[in-house]
Order: structure tokens, then C-alpha cells, then sequence
């Protein structure tokens, strides 16, 4: 699995076009049989309490992108922080197992795996 | 030696800092700069307790004013963390706003001359999300990054976790 961060239109998903994947094949925060999921922030935002369970079908996935929304001043309320969290959680799960982590940055990758 | 570890919400920063302070020998403090409030505060709390058990840190709560804390011994300190510590120096009780930088710098200073090994915590909140906040949160974010690059000139390392992934962004990678 191949896990691509960056912030907002970086380049992620496109990043993943260059790996061979279609936009056809990318999951927009569902969990289906496609290759690719992005937007993991939403996904772990829908139901942060139990974000925990999205790992092991994630773990399956060829690639996996997530925006990066640690950054910023932290939100006042309980659900926005909470799920900024399960983002930042999962990311460093879905890292320790991944054989490669990309990072974007105005759509130049950085491997930091 | 001083330590930076920076980055954004859930990026590895505690595990990370423990690891190092782990690898080094003892004794070993965890100054916890974050009032535990509400809900939130409780479960974090609990959260760092229960990842630091058994790892040999002595915890020492402390919200205000490090510079005049008398460290035990001379050992590792682990500070969690600089945004925490900042709000405590800048708001009191009634919401009155006063310049933390000193106390805060002076604070991290006063804890290094008592320690062999000084790991810092602190967090990126000045990557803009194009959100305009009130002035004493624009406020506090201004003095925050002025404290975090003060802070960075004066550690031997600055680290960026990103997903649990160390960037070093001043020094050597501490091999922990």
C-alpha cells in the first residue's frame, strides 16, 4: 500500500495517475473494491469513534490518499477535532505499514518512505 | 541538548518524543503544560498517561511559569507542550491577554540549564486554512510561531513528524 498526504489540489490524486491508476479507480471516501481511496479525512470524519476499524480494509488498499488537516489552529468544537484526529491517527498506522509514503507539495512528491 | 519536535494534531509528536527520552538514561520528567478540560482534556490525559506507563517518567503538572520549577535531579525532560503553555501564559481566567513570549522562552531556557536532555513539543497552527479567526486567536497564532522559531534557533534539532515520520529540519536525525 502506497499512502499519499498533501493539503488541498497538491496533486495526490493525479500523483496516483502517474502511478497507473484511473480516477475510475479512485474511491471518493467509500470503501468499495476499487484500488484507490482518497479523501480518507472524510471517511474517518463520518464515524471518528470508530475510525479505528477503517484500518484493516485501508491496509488492503493499493493506494491510499488523505488530505492533510493536522495543520492550523485546532477547532473549537469536540466533532472537528476529534476527526482531524482520526485522520492524523490513522495516517500514522497506515504509514508504519505502507511500503512507501508520498507527500505533496505543490504536486512535487516527496518520498518520506 | 535540545530537541524541537513540530508538526500538526495526531502526527506521532509524543510517541516520538518518548522514544527519545526512553533511549536516554534517567531520571526522566514529562512536564505536562495542558489544563485538562472538559471531555477532551480528560481522555488526553489518560490517553498520554497510559502510552508513557512503564517507561520510567516522573509527571509533573505544570501549566505556568517553568522558569521557576527545581527539577529533582538532572535527567530528561519531556515538555508537552509549547502551544498548551503558551495560551496558559497568554489568557488568564477573565480572558486578559497578556505577551507570553518571555515567560514562555525564559521557561524552556530555566528547564535546559537543569537537564541533560531536553525534548520540546510543539505544533504547527500557522499553516493557514484561509479561515479568519478573532483577534486574540490571530494573536495567539503570530506569538506561538514567533516562540516556535525562537525555539528553533536555539535547539540542536528541529524535527517535523509527519504520519509518525521524522524531517529534519535543522541538525541530525537522534537515532532513538
Amino acid at each position: 500500500m502506497i499512502l499519499i498526504i498533501g493539503g488541498e489540489a497538491a496533486g495526490k490524486r493525479t500523483y496516483a495517475e502517474g502511478l497507473g491508476y484511473s480516477r475510475e479507480q479512485m474511491a471518493d471516501a467509500v470503501l468499495d473494491d476499487r484500488p484507490v481511496l482518497y479523501h480518507l479525512e472524510r471517511l474517518a470524519a463520518r464515524d471518528w469513534e470508530h475510525a479505528g476499524e477503517l484500518l484493516e480494509p485501508l491496509l488492503k488498499k493499493e493506494v491510499v490518499i488523505c488530505n492533510e488537516v493536522g495543520s492550523g489552529v485546532i477547532p473549537a468544537n469536540r466533532p472537528d477535532r476529534k476527526a482531524r484526529e482520526a485522520a492524523g491517527r490513522l495516517c500514522i498506522l497506515l504509514a508504519k505499514e505502507a511500503e512507501s509514503v508520498v507527500r505533496m507539495v505543490c504536486g512535487i512528491p516527496t518520498v518520506l518512505k | 541538548m535540545m530537541i524541537l519536535l513540530t508538526g500538526g494534531s495526531a502526527c506521532g509528536k509524543s510517541s516520538y518524543g518518548e522514544r527519545l527520552c526512553v533511549a536516554q538514561p534517567g531520571p526522566r520528567y514529562y512536564i505536562a503544560a495542558m489544563k485538562p478540560y472538559g471531555e477532551d482534556g480528560a481522555e488526553k490525559v489518560a490517553r498520554h498517561r497510559k502510552l508513557r506507563r512503564g517507561k520510567g517518567f516522573e509527571t509533573i503538572e505544570r501549566y505556568t511559569d517553568l522558569a521557576s520549577l527545581v527539577l529533582p535531579e538532572r535527567g530528561c525532560v519531556l515538555l508537552e507542550c509549547i502551544c498548551n503553555l503558551t495560551a496558559n501564559e497568554m489568557f488568564d481566567e477573565e480572558g486578559e491577554m497578556t505577551d507570553p513570549y518571555d515567560r514562555v522562552l525564559d521557561g524552556v531556557r530555566a528547564l535546559r540549564r537543569q537537564c541533560a536532555y531536553l525534548v520540546v513539543i510543539t505544533n504547527e497552527v500557522g499553516a493557514e486554512d484561509g479561515s479568519v479567526y478573532d483577534a486574540g486567536t490571530q494573536e495567539y497564532m503570530r506569538v506561538l510561531e514567533n516562540i516556535n522559531r525562537a525555539l528553533a534557533r536555539e535547539a540542536d534539532t528541529v524535527l517535523e513528524l509527519v504520519c509518525g515520520i521524522p524531517l529534519v529540519l535543522k541538525g541530525e536525525l537522534p537515532e532513538p
